[in-house]
């Protein structure tokens, strides 16, 4: 069985917010959610400082605290490690907001419009709408699927393939012979907060 | 990129309504372990305290269910909520707090029940039931501060202070509940008096947690912008006003003035505000840790008030 992971090579990554366009296109959230997110840091001062940008998304943990704190066991693991949401299980608590060490879930009350109040309503968001609904759902807590939807019609996930400096890489953890696995043993890949205990299956690759 | 400018991701989904649950959860509780104590302790002549303390238990915390009913995403699937007791402290904290109000509701039954002169005449029984609606009223008072403390990456609650913080501020809010209607039901004005003065210990007790609670989120690196949130920040209106002075050094001094009388209501109302106050500023100071790797700090980018100009007023060029 496979056991989905992502790669983040931080050195190709210039915070161009690409992952985060193509997320929100490919999976229709409404404004405010963001299932791909960069985040920036800066080290030194001025004039000996760096600035590094660290695109951040669901890490689709091993042990995930989301799922231990959820009362209702609306969030489950598929067989391929892929951490998912029974929207008719949850009763939107957002325990899980609260407990997610990546800040990678969200949840809204209504589908507002993204242009200003007053303006028709265009067509493609009204599908946008509609899809938010019938995968996700309102009142409910939302996150990264790995795009689910895609990967079962053959393709990467959207921020896979979208990023011009080919900075992701997806693949199986499981297999020694893919592309990631190659990447973390050999380029030193790193998860984030390893402190929490909750195994992340997004590994990053470090910026120099 | 020249003036971007970085924050601190504070947690926005638990606000007023969970505060008000707290609150209210904690003055139930509270009022209800203040009412057993006094009915184990004191005998019968503290009849009329217990009565007061063990009926405010019920609907306080009923009433702050119905808070925390309002506050979910989905109500109609809120019967799922003790699925999974295990992992879970919100399906723990349903199971404790419907206990809660079993017990308290039994434990009522003998003011207004037909058959409640028994429970009222055999003081064992009523021992024995109160003994154990108060585990659960105990239960109730600190479970929200141990699931607060489960959320890792909110290191403010990430400590063991808070159930004792939270533990505290119950207990001395329930007192006050009960002397702000204790007056005009009967109870004695030295009764009123031990009630303020111990009160008044309570509140020292709560203050020191308190700072200590600071103190140690202040020093945690993971949690300092929340601090910093707190004391000299956006929540810091609520906490100075609203926790300090109306909820511990105006209560304290005026329940030093005796238990009675304008001053003990005066310090009853603010003292309730106080513990409301607490549990937002508890709440609203809630920020998630920056992540750290390869000795950056990373946080997410502060994005400009209005972003989106109003139709027809675009930005001068």
């Amino acid at each position: 069985m496979a056991r989905y992971g992502m790669v983040i090579d931080l050195k190709r990554c210039y915070g161009c917010y690409s992952c985060v366009m193509g997320c929100k296109q490919a999976n229709h959230t409404p404004p405010g959610v963001f299932w791909s997110r960069v985040l920036r840091g800066e080290m030194g001062t001025y004039p000996n400082s760096v600035r590094q940008a660290l695109p951040v998304l669901c890490n689709q943990c091993e042990e995930p605290d989301c799922m231990k704190v959820c009362p209702t066991g609306a969030t489950y693991q598929t067989e391929d490690g892929i951490v998912r949401i029974d929207k008719n299980k949850c009763i939107g608590c957002k325990y899980c907001i609260m407990a997610c060490p990546y800040g990678a879930r969200y949840s809204v009350e209504e589908y507002k419009s993204y242009f200003p109040e007053g303006l028709p309503i265009s067509d493609y968001e009204k599908f946008c709408m509609q899809a938010w609904e019938v995968k996700s759902g309102n009142g409910v807590s939302t996150k990264c699927d790995f795009c689910i939807d895609r990967r079962a019609g053959g393709k990467d996930p959207a921020c896979v393939e979208v990023c011009p400096g080919k900075a992701r890489v997806f693949g199986d953890l499981d297999d020694p012979e893919s592309e990631i696995s190659y990447l973390i043993k050999t380029k030193r890949g790193f998860v984030l907060r390893p402190e929490v205990g909750t195994e992340p299956k997004v590994y990053y690759l470090p910026p120099r | 990129m020249g003036s971007v400018k970085l924050e601190g991701q504070v947690q926005i989904e638990w606000r007023w309504l969970i505060a008000a649950y707290l609150f209210l959860a904690g003055v139930g509780g509270g009022a209800y372990l203040a009412g057993v104590i006094a009915d184990l302790l004191g005998g019968p002549d503290w009849m009329t305290v217990s009565k007061i303390g063990v009926t405010l238990g019920l609907p306080c915390v009923l009433i702050g269910t119905l808070f925390l009913l309002a506050d979910l995403g989905t109500p109609t699937n809120a019967w799922r909520v003790w699925m999974k007791p295990k992992t879970s402290w919100i399906a723990r904290g349903t199971i404790i707090i419907v206990f809660f109000m079993i017990f308290a509701a039994i434990h009522m039954g003998w003011l207004v029940w037909p058959f409640g002169s028994q429970l009222a005449d055999d003081a064992s029984t009523r021992h024995l039931v109160g003994v154990l609606g108060a585990i659960f009223a105990f239960l109730t008072v600190i479970y929200t501060g141990l699931l607060l403390g489960y959320s890792q990456p909110i290191a403010l609650w990430h400590t063991a202070l808070l159930p004792v913080l939270f533990f505290f501020s119950a207990i001395s809010t329930g007192i006050m509940a009960i002397m702000l209607i204790g007056g005009g039901l009967g109870v004695s004005m030295e009764q009123l008096g031990l009630l303020a003065n111990v009160d008044a210990v309570l509140l020292v007790l709560e203050l020191f947690v308190l700072i200590v609670f600071l103190y140690n989120a202040y020093r945690t690196v993971e949690s300092r912008f929340s601090a910093k949130r707190i004391l000299s920040g956006s929540v810091a209106p609520a906490f100075w006003l609203g926790v300090i002075a109306c909820g511990l050094v105006l209560p304290f001094f005026l329940e030093l003035q005796g238990g009675h009388g304008f001053t003990a209501t005066l310090a009853a109302v603010l003292g309730l505000f106080g513990g409301l106050c607490l549990r937002f500023t508890v709440l609203a100071g809630g920020m998630i840790s920056p992540i750290v790797a390869s000795g950056f700090e990373f946080a997410r980018v502060a994005r400009p008030k209005d972003p989106m100009p109003a139709m027809g007023k675009l930005p001068p060029s």
